[in-house]
């Protein structure tokens, strides 16, 4: 098995090559594809930075011609109100109560759960794999009811009842999390060579050595995407908080940002900065990982 | 350093009728340098992860010292194995992968560095201590993963293959780099390889493996020159030995064995004939290495065989020459300045203790 990576071609200059584009053209067109999706967030952090009072009044690229409509009032007002409930930066811890802690688990079992089917030698393990599988299919919807009724019975028979609590929302985002997540780092770890695991054992590593010494940094790219992704997804979620966060004073900024368009007339300017706010968290999370997408980080290891 | 010893050592594989390995018995002494060698899916990676501890005995005992290992797990052996494909741990650097064993066993920090900087020094690779294997070349990963068993000081080396993915010229290198190394550690080297050349150029013992059986060990001289059975005479030596199928027949008090097609002949003496009227075979199978095959006619008794000349390989000094003799292909070495050409028809012969006779349905060597 070889498991170097080829020197990949500058992708750019390939595709240049294939469709006899010059290179500069390339860059161009990928240059305007990339501002054309930016356009929106860059109208909403624009919308966050103008006078509430001018929203309905002038269109929001109105600023590239005056650019002293620019104000961070709209930020100074709500952060003005600190971590006071019901706010935006109460919003935002409890967006991090739920996520982090979600994010942590399904990264740590779906490396553990990855680990025991690929390089365990119990039997019965690709039909758990195939369940596994299985699972990912399953729409979330479909348990929204019989986990809450699920939660109510805990609630009676122990006494703890997680609905309307964090920690209910975060079981239920870890649940729904690991398919994906074991099947990603299972799909990963198969690549890694067994001469290595063969290797790190007879110099004297247990198993649990081997799992953090040898397996886990390997596969920092695959738990970089998870982490990412399960990040992402718990951070926007919506509904799974909805439900089972009903009554909670605390809630996570999706919720925060809904209250606020639904009422009769929406409050824009909260609308906005609260958005904006809270694409940074993931913002933050994701250029703080991506360094770990580099490719090839396997090169070497055998042949 | 210590002694190995294989008692009936058999593995079979669940679900496998075929035994992997089959009642396989090998004595290892204190810093003896021995080759499994064997055709591919032999066994012989198995014994040898076997005596790691990366396979489970199915019966038999393995012994390192003199205590019964066949329970113990891989890190309580104290052995050091070098793999096919090195298995350097790829986000450590040259140092780390060296110093990994060591760390695990709480040695010491100036310890580890006294002994990573020892092997470093004798592989050659001290300017590289900082490196990840990415940035090294295919030998000096090999000289890494050598690296990592030596700072080890183990009971026994284990080596699989280890040359197997250099080329050609790097390979001649490191097999002389092994054999010094070994010399050098006085230590004890079990190193599996399909290739007999590695085989007998390295080993103070050659153990030649088939089907799971251990068919014959000697030192590489003994294994070339009296080869227990048509297997071990076929598998080594380079170009392999020719065999013909030949009959049997009596003249004239002694026995004369003859090719189908009357081409080949060869008279035996008093004992040889004895030996094969003891057999009691009315076929032999006959074994004649290419290098013994001589260019001219027989003179007195042993192999004369007449062939057409089909195919000459000239590699400087001599030439390989593939002869047809009646329906039967054969090879001989001959000396490059023989006037040989495509189409000639030559007579040849070969000295009768050059001459190897084989059981026709066991193998086995009469002769």
């Amino acid at each position: 098995m070889t498991i170097d990576a080829p020197v990949k071609e500058n992708r750019v200059g390939g595709l240049a090559k294939r469709l006899h584009l010059s290179k500069a053209v390339v860059n161009v067109i990928l240059a305007l594809v990339a501002i054309f999706w930016l356009v929106p967030t860059i109208s909403l952090l624009v919308i966050s930075l103008r006078p509430e009072s001018l929203f309905g009044v002038s269109g929001w690229w109105k600023v590239f011609t005056d650019p002293s409509q620019l104000t961070f009032g709209n930020y100074s007002t709500i952060f003005s109100q600190g971590f006071a409930t019901g706010g935006v930066l109460d919003s935002l811890l409890t967006s991090l109560e739920i996520t982090i802690p979600a994010t942590l688990l399904v990264t740590m079992i779906s490396c553990l759960a990855a680990y025991s089917l690929v390089f365990g030698s119990w039997r019965g393990r690709d039909m758990i794999f195939f369940g596994i599988v299985g699972l990912m299919v399953v729409p979330l919807q479909v348990a929204l009811i019989p986990v809450v009724q699920l939660y109510r019975e805990m609630g009676n028979l122990f006494g703890l009842n997680p609905y309307g609590t964090i920690p209910g929302v975060i079981i239920f985002h870890v649940a729904f999390g690991l398919p994906f997540g074991i099947f990603l780092m299972r799909n990963f770890l198969t690549g890694i060579p067994r001469d290595l695991l063969e290797a790190g054992r007879i110099e004297g590593a247990g198993e649990w050595k081997i799992f953090y010494r040898i397996v886990l940094p390997l596969a920092l790219p695959a738990i970089a995407s998870l982490a990412i992704f399960q990040f992402i997804w718990v951070w926007n979620d919506l509904l799974v908080a909805l439900v089972f966060l009903g009554g909670n004073v605390h809630s996570p900024l999706t919720i925060f940002l809904y209250d606020q368009t639904r009422s009769l007339a929406a409050n824009y300017w909260i609308v906005s900065t609260g958005a904006v706010v809270s694409i940074f968290v993931p913002l933050i999370v994701f250029f703080s990982f991506q360094r770990y997408f580099v490719r090839g980080v396997l090169a070497g290891a055998v042949k | 350093m210590s002694s190995v010893t294989l008692r009936e050592l058999t593995k079979q594989y669940a679900g496998n009728a075929a035994l992997s390995l089959d009642a396989v018995n090998l004595d290892v002494a204190h810093g003896e340098f021995v080759c499994l060698v064997g055709p591919s899916g032999c066994g012989k990676t198995t014994a040898l992860r076997m005596i790691a501890g990366l396979e489970s005995v199915t019966s038999g005992d393995i012994e390192i010292g003199d205590r019964v290992v066949n329970d113990l797990s891989p890190r309580d052996r104290d052995i050091a194995l070098v793999f096919q494909s090195y298995a350097l741990y790829p986000h450590m650097t040259v140092f780390d992968n060296m110093s990994f064993g060591l760390k695990l066993r709480k040695v010491p920090k100036d310890e580890i560095k006294a002994a990573v900087t020892d092997a470093a020094r004798i592989l050659d690779l001290e300017l590289y201590l900082d490196r990840k294997p990415a940035q090294l070349s295919g030998g000096q990963r090999q000289r890494v993963a050598l690296g990592r068993a030596i700072v080890r000081n183990p009971a026994a080396f284990l080596m699989d293959e280890p040359l197997s993915n250099l080329d050609a010229k790097l390979r001649v290198q490191t097999r002389a780099e092994i054999a010094r190394l070994h010399h050098r550690l006085g230590a004890t080297m079990i190193y599996v390889t399909h290739d007999q050349v590695e085989a007998m150029t390295m080993a103070d013992r050659i153990a030649v493996i088939n089907l799971g059986k251990l068919e014959q060990v000697g030192s590489p001289r003994e294994l070339y020159d009296r080869p227990a059975n048509q297997f071990v005479a076929g598998f080594i030596g380079s170009p392999s030995m020719n065999f013909v199928p030949m009959h049997v027949e009596s003249i004239d008090g002694g026995i004369r064995v003859v090719s189908a097609g009357g081409d080949m002949d060869v008279i035996l003496d008093d004992v040889e004939s004895a030996i094969i009227r003891s057999a009691g075979v009315s076929d032999v199978v006959l074994g004649v290495r290419p290098e013994h095959i001589d260019s001219q006619p027989r003179s007195g008794r042993g192999l004369q065989l007449r062939a057409s000349v089909e195919v000459i390989e000239f590699l400087g000094n001599d030439e390989h020459v593939h002869l047809s003799s009646g329906s039967h292909e054969l090879v001989a070495i001959v000396d490059a300045r023989t006037p040989l050409t495509i189409g000639d028809s030559v007579t040849l012969s070969a000295s009768i203790e050059a001459i190897h006779l084989f059981h026709p349905e066991t193998g086995v060597t009469l002769k």
